[in-house]
């Protein structure tokens, strides 16, 4: 696994190379999720970094880490001021940490979207309803998009009083958006529950295959987070540089932020919402 | 941890779906395998071929070795000692004589073996691992992750040969995902792994594998060699297999798209009074002219010669040593007609066709009729067109204009808008030389004659059957819009004009300084341009969708000639281009709609089939309805 030792190295080499624990009065340490490939997130964020430093005076450390448990755990224990996460991360990490929210994702041009049911166009599935002692996917339990939303059609519905399993025959974690769709099209289980932008994961002649069947409600889209106690100026000043990317000559970094249309104010407020569902779940103790 | 590590949330769907869905007009951007798998696929794509290019499926052993090592270095090079061994007998025989069939059939086969044997191994190692790094379950997803990746290798092959295997199989796996259970957050939403489940579902995997695809394995005797599970109780022997391209084929056109001039719509001929050339239009557009696997794979004529210029990115292994090129005379797209030896030619521009006759890069056709229906049956294995259909195309091909070229007099000499480097350029090619026979680049690039003289010569980039045979000429070709439709030569071996130019100048001793041979080169980009060569936009669907109701507009053609089958193919042509290219609508909400008038074209097909004309004619009114109502969305 001489492979795997070394994207694990590059990230090590990567946290070695900021000086990560140590920031000073004029430091902000970025932490960047990488999804796939973190060779290629540590490139595409270059141009943003250098950026960030011209823009805010600052100089921007960061680190990619291949998890939200990483991006979190960093801004909990103050080795990372700002990263990137997920609606139900930032939930969590602001109750458990104390993490702010400065911006909201804006994709398609909304700052929000909604989980589906997606199940094969051929399966003869119309409704929720049909899915009884039928198998499902999601994506990951600690996921608004890949479970929480998607279940809640089925808790609201009546069909679920607290566990899915009460409904349905098998529930899966697949592991991820693709995957989970990938095992409907495939026939490996009868539907998945997972973020809309999962459909264009399949190729064109595949999509044709899929249909939905429900759409939950509208959930706030990734964000960029703040930990506690993080000064409210230099907040101030990567906020104003962010949404500054919305128009403009530097427009294009936007390609190397996750391919975003750019960024909107948000707050804790924003997140009222996916933080009702959690608690519901008992993630918020 | 194991679920975190591959999770692709909001953030991972918006990467792909730039890739995918931008409107970028139908770009479809790679299967994503793992290197290995990746490997794995393209070599049992070449070794099917015929000729096999070893060099090539030796860079895959290469990669599966390499890759291999990563999980157990033993075992890797176990695999290199066997494939080695295979590609060492085939240097020996070729040395001798060429690989008889029989050889390449064996060496063939034992690398297909290895191979399969090599993936099977690296599945079954990786899921030990994961079994014996249980306790640390995100460890232990790492592996399950890789072998999941690499387990795609022969996946498609068990979809379709044993369902009921693949079911199985595909629970097993995502059995194996959710038994590794979460770590939660915060000590909150831990699920803890489910060993038991984990293990077995691993297991299930690798009896699987092992049993099938492990060192047994033997590929089938005759036909296409797949890594098919022979001896599973559910394998069905008869099942179609979908062909698939190898990884590192690309289909894809160029974008912008290059700017096609159609002799008659220049003049402001209403299309709709121009049937013949709409059914042309569409044949060359139609995978339907072809046979299989290129009809299934959506091959037309249209995917090398995009707008009828070329394609730049074109490329198979194994049948391809350049973007844009192909060997036509294969084993892959009609074995019947396989000239037995690897010989890929660049695919040439088409524009001014009309003028460029003989045809063929080695000027092997005088008719662009025959040249097009050798073409239709014999190189991508098409039926015996129909006449009418034939002359369909000729009719199109014969609108295929040269772009505008405003530093061109008519007489093919630079006017007074050309740069200076490139008057210098002209002179230059104008100018004789010892070395070519007192003859000039324009000897044969004749400016008055659309830069070419319709002969065929031996300039030396042939490699002849024997030393003395006379077998290496190729036809001239034109160098209008040359700037535009890279690679070079017939082979496409060259990249750049500067290329171009520098091999005349070594092979030719031209003797030219480096200054005149930019000049030559300037003047090359000079008569190769073109005005306005790309259409201005990115965004295609609605020329695309305005040439599907000039398609249309042969129905009544092909109606009226009684050609029925002709009227299908038209109906399904049109039903599977809407299907490939409605992603690229700017506004998905319109994909419905898109649907809509792709079922109503396919609905006039089932009536066609069963000669229900007049069924057949209300759909093609409400399409026709559609499209006027939509057509300012469908962009």
């Amino acid at each position: 696994m001489k492979h795997l030792a070394l994207i694990t190295l590059t990230l090590l080499t990567a946290f070695a190379s900021v000086g990560y624990a140590h920031a000073d009065s004029n430091e902000i340490r970025i932490a960047f999720i990488a999804y796939q490939n973190p060779e290629q997130v540590i490139e595409d964020v270059k141009p943003v970094i250098a950026y960030l430093e011209k823009e805010t005076g600052m100089k921007v450390k960061y680190n990619v880490a291949t998890n939200y448990t990483g991006i979190v755990e960093a801004l909990r224990n103050k080795t990372a001021d700002m990263g990137f996460m997920g609606p139900l991360q930032y939930v969590m990490a602001h109750h458990y940490a104390g993490a702010t929210p400065i911006l909201g994702e804006v994709y398609q041009g909304k700052p929000e979207y909604v989980s589906r049911i997606f199940v094969r166009k051929d399966s003869g599935i119309k409704t929720i309803q049909d899915l009884k002692a039928k198998s499902i996917a999601f994506t990951d339990p600690i996921s608004s998009s890949g479970y929480l939303y998607p279940l809640e059609l089925f808790r609201s519905s009546g069909l679920v009083k607290k566990d899915a399993s009460e409904f349905f025959k098998r529930t899966y974690f697949a592991g991820g958006d693709e995957q989970a769709i990938r095992a409907v099209l495939n026939g490996f289980v009868d539907a998945a529950g997972i973020g809309q932008f999962a459909y264009n994961l399949l190729r064109p002649e595949e999509r044709s295959e899929i249909i939905t069947i429900a759409d939950s409600a509208p959930l706030p889209s990734h964000c960029v987070v703040l930990r506690e106690g993080f000064s409210p100026s230099m907040a101030k000043k990567l906020k104003k540089a962010l949404l500054a990317l919305n128009e403009g000559p530097n427009k294009h970094l936007l390609q190397n932020l996750y391919g975003v249309d750019g960024y909107v104010p948000v707050t804790n407020e924003t997140y009222a919402g996916v933080e009702k569902v959690a608690r519901s779940h008992g993630l918020l103790r | 941890m194991a679920i975190h590590r591959h999770k692709s949330h909001f953030l991972s769907c918006i990467c792909l779906l730039l890739l995918s869905t931008a409107g970028f007009a139908h770009i479809v951007p790679p299967e994503e395998f793992h290197p290995m798998a990746e490997s794995y696929r393209r070599l049992a794509f070449m070794v099917n071929l015929n000729p096999v290019l070893w060099d090539e499926v030796k860079k895959d052993t290469d990669a599966i070795a390499h890759e291999l090592g990563h999980i157990n270095s033993e075992m890797a090079l176990s695999y290199s000692a066997s494939v080695d061994h295979v590609f060492m007998e085939v240097e020996a025989e070729i040395q001798v004589s060429l690989a008889t069939p029989a050889m390449r059939k064996k060496a063939s086969r034992a690398l297909f073996a290895h191979s399969t044997h090599a993936i099977s191994t690296a599945i079954d190692e990786l899921l030990n691992l994961a079994k014996i790094d249980i306790d640390e379950p995100e460890k232990s997803g790492g592996y399950l992750a890789t072998a999941r990746k690499i387990w795609s290798a022969y996946e498609h092959e068990l979809k379709y040969s044993d369902p009921s295997a693949y079911f199985n199989l595909g629970q097993a796996w995502l059995d194996a995902s959710s038994a590794l259970g979460s770590p939660g957050l915060f000590g909150a939403g831990t699920i803890p792994t489910d060993i038991e489940r984990f293990n077995t579902a691993l297991t299930t995997i690798q009896e699987f594998n092992t049993v099938h695809f492990g060192e047994t394995f033997s590929p089938a005797e005759k036909g296409w060699m797949y890594p098919l599970p022979f001896n599973s109780p559910t394998f069905d022997g008869l099942a179609d297999i979908p062909t698939k391209l190898p990884p590192g084929s690309n289909m894809n056109k160029q974008l912008p798209r290059p700017r096609q001039i159609l002799g008659m719509v220049e003049r402001g001929v209403d299309e709709s009074e121009t049937p013949l050339i709409a059914l042309g239009d569409l044949a060359f557009d139609s995978s339907y002219i072809f046979g299989e696997p290129a009809r299934s794979l959506l091959i037309s004529c249209n995917t090398c010669h995009n707008k009828g210029t070329t394609n730049p990115k074109f490329f198979i292994p194994g049948l391809s040593t350049h973007s844009g090129g192909l060997d036509v005379s294969s084993s892959f797209f009609k074995p019947a007609a396989n000239n037995g030896h690897f010989d890929p030619l660049d695919s040439p521009d088409l524009r001014g066709i009309r003028f460029t006759a003989p045809y063929g890069r080695n000027a092997r056709f005088a008719s662009l009729r025959e040249f097009v229906r050798n073409v239709i049956v014999n190189e991508f294995n098409g039926p015996e067109p129909d006449p009418m259909l034939m002359d369909g195309i000729i009719a199109y091909m014969n609108e295929f204009d040269f772009l505008p070229n405003s530093s061109l007099n008519r007489d093919g000499t630079l006017n007074e808008n050309a740069s200076a480097a490139a008057m210098a350029g002209e002179e230059i090619f104008n100018k004789t030389f010892e070395t070519m026979n007192n003859k000039s680049c324009a000897s044969c690039h004749i400016p008055n004659n659309h830069f070419l003289d319709r002969q065929s010569h031996d300039i030396g980039t042939v490699g002849g059957t024997t030393p003395y045979s006379l077998d290496r000429a190729l036809d001239t070709p034109t160098l209008l819009s040359v700037k535009n439709t890279p690679p070079y030569m017939h082979d496409g071996r060259f990249a750049t004009l500067t290329e171009v130019v520098e091999w005349f100048n070594v092979e030719y001793s031209l003797e030219l300084k480096k200054k005149e041979q930019e000049e030559l080169v300037a003047y090359l980009n000079t008569i190769g341009d073109g005005e306005e060569s790309f259409e201005d936009t990115m965004y295609t669907l609605e020329a695309e969708m305005e040439e599907f109701s000039f398609f249309l507009s042969s129905y009544e053609l092909a109606l009226e000639a009684g050609k029925l089958d002709m009227a299908g193919a038209i109906f399904q042509t049109i039903t599977t281009e809407i299907h490939a290219h409605k992603w690229d609508v700017q506004d998905q909400k319109y994909i419905p709609v898109l649907n809509e008038m792709a079922d109503l074209m396919d609905s006039a097909y089932m009536a066609i089939l069963g000669n229900d004309v007049d069924t057949a004619n209300e759909h093609v009114a409400t399409y026709r309805e559609m499209y006027a109502a939509n057509a300012e969305n469908l962009k």
